[in-house]
């Protein structure tokens, strides 16, 4: 088993983001230089740890499209808590993290409890948060609010950039809280059957509650980061966050039918988007074809995941191996 | 066809035969069904009446065998080709859409149009209208069909099926749902539209309702014809022993237990699904089996015992302890656990291999503190493997790739992981094969000689009969009687669930429907 979990799920996203990555590096020698790796990374780590929460939701058979305003939302609420009110860095990144574990709280409760839709609640707390942005900002960004902020993001340890840190330790416990413990069996539990979940006794409000809160969690996470990328707080930040965190899970094979999918791979599907886009920005493509090559890979992904099956059966038809029995 | 007989039958089913793999549901059936006769079609769950009313309605094609419909052999090849000659069919699930109303469901795929693309809606209204009022009801044909009570659903399909100008109406269980004052004037309705000069094709559990409406019956058993005759040639006990016919021989491993002190008692349990103020104790390694007609109530009265549904009155004692569950994992908690009906929809994780199917009723056996030990959950996988005899394959590959036999016995280890006080085991050899089924009757002993106190609900009456301690006979939510299984036989279970057995408890129970 633990051997299949590693070739069926993960193998795939990573060989294509060997594929993305040599293709890339043959068309510009920029890619491979060390300053374009670390600034990938950058780039890469705050879409990746919104992905996780997105992860998480999916695999319980949820959505979340609210991530990007809770960046924006938690992004200005960091920046008035230490320019405003006076709040020391230390203290107000653990409370922003906290208000985004509310804000997700927010959405488990419409959706788990009392029974909206996850897609409608998310798509009603997205215009909520971001206009909640708006307001405690008066709709202008906060600029320079503290000298320690860009060293967490632009800070390095041994060599390697500190976003490199966060999003390894956050995916590593992501994905053992998985795998090892009992919330993390029920998210995929239910989400493969809702159902079955309630005959075996697994509390699958509770469990879909849960994977908001991380989202909600991970998506502050993400907007303490931008924060502290620009010394700045704005309710702009953020916009189509959810696209990106959503599209890294599906490349990375997660099924919105919910119970299938795996962390680690969720990173690499952020990773593919990230390589693909600096690419194409280091072979001067425009903006334009950046958002249409996205959809394609999304597309392809997904498509050949569909496929993933009929292609194997076709294949096995081709090449029928003697002693492979069907279980029967 | 020379001679001058009389005119020939509306419909006409010659030798029809149909299988499903290696399943034979229909074997040479010979059946007529006539213009302005009520004809009633019984037999046992699974005897082929829904095969051949669905190859009647188009939906099946016979493997063998000739339709005629007026003497002419037809072929029924899909459902508009037997609703364009006049079939209507009502199945036992609706087939309306709740969200639109009576009138656009009665039309609905046939929406008449005015000039251009705009529909009639003064036509839909006027003609479900009448249809409505053929049948003596006041529905309001712009009501949402989701709003309607059971009954006047029942009403509206019908009226669909008048609006069809159909001359074949099949009814499949139709007063299932209703009250006794509905299930009347449906009757009613029935012999009406049969005097008008349609053919009535009837299927039911309830074979007073059959003595009440039907000119003549069919009895199908183990998919072949029992008999086909007028009703006045037959009474209720000959149609009952033709339902149950001779059974082959089958081996049934029961092993006689001993019944220690009551584990599970039941007190006057009511649900708002239909559980009836059910009482009855299963004692420690005893097996109470759950007789019924489909439909009867049986998984409701589970459903209520393990918090899947909400009690409204009654007690539930375990152990002597008075329980309540709100939900499964209570129940779970408390030492009960449930094999559901629907294994697919309500028991396995197509997700997950055979082990972490097994280990979701007690995780906390194969945890080390907070982190699941992922060695001894497939140990505890590979135990269950070998006693029930399921495929190796189970141990790395998701559920979905096992036979229907292997994923049961994949729901049933997990019951064994969670060491219950008492299991529910709902239909749990229905569509797995004979060798599972052993292996099935096997745990069911084994697990009655470890105390554990069972309930079997089955609609396989001589398995019910063989492999219960004692028997309790389930009809309308509500028990009719408790025999030990020595004195129950299948002729005498079917004739209560029926009604044809009307006890003393089935007077009672019609008359509190009736209060109610």
């Amino acid at each position: 088993m633990r051997q299949r979990l590693l070739s069926s799920s993960v193998v795939g996203p990573f060989a294509a983001l060997i594929l993305v990555v040599i293709v890339v590096s043959l068309t510009t020698d920029r890619f491979l230089l060390p300053q374009n790796l670390s600034n990938v990374t950058l780039q890469v780590s705050i879409v990746a740890l919104a992905a996780i929460g997105a992860t998480l939701v999916i695999l319980a058979g949820g959505i979340d499209l609210s991530p990007g305003s809770v960046l924006a939302l938690s992004s200005c609420t960091l920046a008035i808590l230490v320019k405003n009110w006076g709040w020391p860095v230390e203290l107000a990144i653990p409370a922003t993290l906290l208000l985004g574990a509310l804000l997700g709280l927010c959405n488990g409760v419409l959706s788990a409890y009392l029974r909206i839709p996850a897609f409608v609640v998310t798509l009603a707390t997205l215009t909520i948060y971001r206009g909640l942005a708006f307001l405690i900002t008066g709709g202008t960004p906060i600029f320079s609010i503290s000298p320690k902020l860009r060293p967490i993001f632009y800070g390095s340890f041994l060599g390697v950039p500190l976003p490199l840190y966060y999003v390894l330790v956050a995916f590593v416990l992501a994905a053992l809280f998985l795998r090892y413990t009992v919330p993390g069996r029920a998210i995929y539990a239910v989400g493969g059957n809702e159902s079955a979940a309630r005959f075996t006794g697994i509390k699958v409000n509770r469990t879909r509650l849960l994977t908001f809160v991380i989202a909600g969690l991970t998506a502050a996470a993400a907007g303490v980061l931008t924060t502290a990328r620009l010394d700045s707080g704005s309710p702009n930040y953020g916009v189509g966050l959810e696209l990106q965190a959503i599209a890294a899970a599906v490349i990375g094979g997660a099924s919105l039918a919910g119970g299938s999918g795996n962390i680690i791979a969720t990173l690499f599907g952020a990773l593919i988007v990230a390589v693909v886009q600096n690419g194409l920005n280091l072979n001067a493509v425009p903006a334009s074809w950046q958002q249409i090559t996205l959809g394609t890979i999304i597309l392809m992904a997904v498509g050949l995941d569909m496929w993933r099956k009929d292609l194997g059966d076709a294949l096995r038809r081709l090449f029928r191996r003697p002693g492979q029995k069907g279980s029967g | 066809m020379t001679e001058s007989a009389p005119a020939p039958p509306l419909w006409r089913l010659a030798g029809v035969s149909k299988r499903f793999h290696a399943v034979r549901a229909l074997t040479s059936v010979d059946v007529e069904f006539r213009r302005g006769e009520v004809h009633a079609l019984v037999g046992e769950n699974g005897s082929g009446k829904s095969t051949l009313v669905k190859c009647l309605a188009g939906v099946h094609q016979p493997d063998e065998g000739t339709i005629y419909r007026d003497g002419s052999p037809v072929t029924l090849g899909h459902p508009l080709a037997a609703r364009a000659l006049g079939v209507a069919t009502i199945f036992q699930e609706f087939s309306l859409v709740p969200t639109l109303t009576v009138a656009e469901n009665v039309f609905l795929g046939r929406q008449p149009l005015k000039r251009g693309p705009w529909i009639d809606w003064d036509r839909m209204r006027d003609e479900t209208g009448r249809a409505l009022r053929e049948l003596g009801a006041s529905t309001d044909p712009d009501a949402i069909v989701r709003q309607l009570s059971v009954a006047d659903q029942q009403l509206a399909e019908i009226a669909k099926a008048i609006s069809l100008n159909s001359t074949l109406l099949i009814l499949d269980e139709p007063t299932a749902a209703l009250g006794l004052h509905e299930t009347d004037r449906l009757l009613d309705l029935v012999r009406d539209l049969a005097r008008g000069g349609k053919a009535i094709l009837y299927i039911s559990h309830r074979l007073d309702e059959v003595f009440r409406v039907a000119d003549r019956i069919t009895i199908l058993k183990d998919g072949k014809l029992a008999a086909s005759k007028p009703i006045r040639d037959v009474d209720m006990d000959a149609v009952v022993h033709m339902m149950v016919g001779r059974d082959i021989e089958q081996h049934y491993p029961k092993l006689p237990a001993a019944t220690g002190r009551v584990r599970l008692a039941v007190r006057d349990l009511s649900t708002d699904e239909g559980v009836d103020r059910v009482s009855f104790e299963v004692r420690a390694g005893e097996v109470l089996g759950l007789g019924g007609m489909v439909g009867a109530g049986r998984t409701e009265i589970a459903r209520a015992l393990f918090g899947l549904d909400r009690v409204t009155s009654g007690t539930v004692e375990l152990d002597g302890v008075p329980v309540s569950f709100r939900r499964p994992d209570e129940a779970i908690a408390a030492g009960i656990g449930l094999v559901p009906e629907n294994r697919k929809a309500d028991g396995l994780f197509f997700n997950f291999e055979g082990p972490r199917n097994v280990t979701t009723s007690d995780w906390a056996r194969v945890m080390r503190g907070w982190i699941f030990d992922l060695s001894r959950e497939r140990a505890v996988g590979r135990r269950f493997v070998d006693m029930l005899k399921i495929t190796p394959t189970a141990m790395d590959t998701t559920v979905g790739f096992l036979s229907g036999g292997n994923q049961q016995k994949v729901v049933i280890a997990r019951w064994l992981h969670a060491g219950p006080k008492v299991l529910i085991l709902d239909e749990p050899t229905q569509g797995i094969d004979v060798g599972a089924k052993l292996d099935v009757y096997g745990v069911i002993n084994d697990l009655a000689a470890q105390g554990v106190a069972i309930v079997l609900i089955s609609s396989d009456y001589p398995e019910l009969i063989a492999m219960s301690d004692r028997i309790a006979v389930i009809r309308e939510g509500a028990v009719m009687s408790i025999l030990p299984a020595e004195e129950m036989t299948e002729h005498r279970l079917i004739a209560i669930a029926s009604g044809a057995e009307a006890t003393a408890e089935v007077v009672r129970a019609r008359h509190r429907r009736v209060d109610a």
